[in-house]
């Protein structure tokens, strides 16, 4: 079964690998627009620029982090009381929805304005534009939750803090770590959207520099790059999510 | 995937989608009293965070705007972009879907390929899209079909391969002519998962083409902003901000209506439990 999974991926390759081909068979290396792919690597290093990838990518990657990590906290915090209340989802259910609904790279200008140009400010702009899924699967969540299960805290006397963390929180795990899921990529793109549009740090103020600097094969291979690391992020939240849902099988 | 964005903060889980359209009293004066405590801490300069406009300057910015200002060309601009784009998404991400989602062997030898490129987030694309077609709306134009493109093309191809395999018996048994088929059992068995592909994807498209007017194409709501921005003329960048913000509310909002009026209401229930 695997072995079959396996090849069929490597069978729905060939797309890719065909285009990619011809794009270098035909494709001229100092093309101003799609230069050959094998001219992309080596653009990463030309003129000494080769230094600035590693940092740029850790940069990246700690932004999103952070920002992730807010999001998770901010998000299971406010999804909770929406979720147990809903005089408070009713009360701010509008509010939210307006936010929600603006693009984030609109708040970029806002933020930088606000904020300046620095670390903070691109944490924040993650944040804002990662927190809905996570904010919206708590809460549904919660009103999910077998109402028995509240009842039970209450009738044992259990204390509103041992409710939240004995009762409530392990219960609405799974949902939780959906929620972090979906914001994954959202935080990742977000991330790479304030470097470009800032300049500031990371990866996308790299591809933002290539381009202004009419460097194309750089900006493919830093295309290439963002790509790489989408996919491991995503594997990554991936198996965490396999792994909170393995140990609840294995609790019931 | 797509079920995490469809909810409502309000949740509306149990209530059917009619509790929408019930007034919210409670809401609405959410916002009005965070909008009296914003324009109380910057008039009283409790808040003093520099180039922070009061609300009150907003409103009297978005009056200046949209009676002198060039606010109805932009905001024109980019809705008709969005929905432009947003069309020509829907009817490739449809037609792909369709025929990756009902032929095993085009699914079988090209689907990772659409993973793989789907991992790529779309924003890097910007400056690509820059490098080849310049300052100008074509650029615009194909980042927001591109992006919108694969939320539907996803979903249209999961709505395609969920459908039960007794459904498509019915046609065959019925010699129904593929046409037929995808006409009458494969589009309406696999509308509410297309329908949920076509609302990410209008965000995505509205997104794609705040950012590409930020930063290629001179026009539209994000060159406002932009401008304001430069201009330190924080006020106005309020009043961009929140027409994009608006923008997303209504366009969803209408894509929600449109929804309800054209579907059956089996799979309304669907979308709204999804």
């Amino acid at each position: 079964m695997t072995q079959r999974l396996r090849l069929d991926s490597l069978t729905g390759l060939l797309p890719l690998v065909l285009l990619l081909s011809v794009w270098q068979l035909i494709g001229d290396p100092d093309s101003p627009f799609f230069p050959a792919p094998s001219s992309w690597w080596p653009a990463l290093f030309t003129l000494g620029q080769g230094d600035k990838i590693i940092p740029a990518i850790l940069d990246t990657v700690r932004t999103f982090g952070l920002g992730l990590l807010g999001a998770s906290i901010l998000g299971v915090a406010l999804g909770l009381s929406i979720g147990v209340s809903r005089a408070v989802g009713r009360a701010v259910g509008p509010t939210f929805e307006f936010a929600r609904a603006l693009p984030p790279a609109a708040i970029v200008p806002v933020a930088t304005l606000l904020l300046g140009f620095d670390e903070t400010m691109k944490v924040v702009v993650v944040v804002l534009a990662a927190v809905w899924p996570i904010l919206l699967n708590t809460s549904s969540g919660v009103q999910e939750l077998n109402p028995v299960l509240l009842d039970t805290a209450r009738s044992i006397r259990l204390s509103r803090m041992r409710t939240l963390f004995a009762v409530l929180l392990p219960s609405v795990m799974p949902a939780i770590v959906l929620g972090v899921r979906v914001a994954t990529p959202i935080a990742l793109v977000i991330t790479l959207l304030v470097e470009y549009l800032t300049a500031v740090n990371g990866v996308g103020a790299l591809v933002g520099e290539a381009q202004r600097t009419f460097q194309p094969a750089r900006v493919y291979a830093l295309i290439v790059i963002a790509g790489l690391l989408s996919l491991v992020v995503n594997a990554c939240v991936r198996s965490v999510e396999n792994a909170v849902q393995r140990r609840r099988v294995g609790d019931s | 995937m797509g079920r995490n964005e469809e909810q409502s903060i309000e949740g509306a889980s149990g209530d059917g989608p009619n509790r929408r359209n019930r007034s919210n009293p409670l809401g609405v004066v959410v916002i009005i009293a965070i909008a009296a405590i914003w324009e109380a801490l910057v008039r009283f300069s409790i808040a003093d965070v520099q180039f922070l406009p009061a609300p009150s300057e907003i409103v009297v910015a978005a009056q200046e705007e949209i009676v002198g200002g060039e606010f109805v060309g932009r905001l024109v601009h980019t809705v008709g972009v969005t929905v432009l784009g947003w069309g020509i998404a829907a009817v490739v991400g449809v037609g792909l879907g369709l025929l990756l989602g009902l032929w095993p062997t085009a699914y079988r030898y090209s689907m990772t390929s659409f993973e793989v490129t789907r991992a790529i987030p779309p924003i890097t694309f910007v400056p690509a899209a820059l490098l080849i077609f310049g300052f100008s709306l074509k650029m615009e134009l194909v980042l927001v079909i591109y992006g919108g493109i694969w939320p539907v093309l996803i979903n249209t191809i999961g709505g395609v391969r969920s459908i039960a395999p007794e459904l498509r018996d019915v046609g065959t048994m019925l010699r129904l002519s593929t046409p037929e088929t995808i006409r009458k059992i494969v589009l309406p068995a696999a509308l509410p998962s297309v329908v949920v592909g076509l609302r990410l994807g209008l965000s995505l498209c509205l997104v794609l083409a705040v950012v590409a007017e930020m930063v290629g194409n001179p026009a539209g709501l994000g060159n406002g902003l932009i401008s304001a921005r430069q201009a330190l003329q924080p006020a106005r960048m309020f009043v961009y901000v929140m027409a994009a913000g608006l923008v997303g509310v209504v366009l969803n909002a209408g894509l929600r209506a449109t929804a309800q009026v054209l579907l059956p209401d089996g799979a309304l229930k669907d979308i709204s439990a999804t």
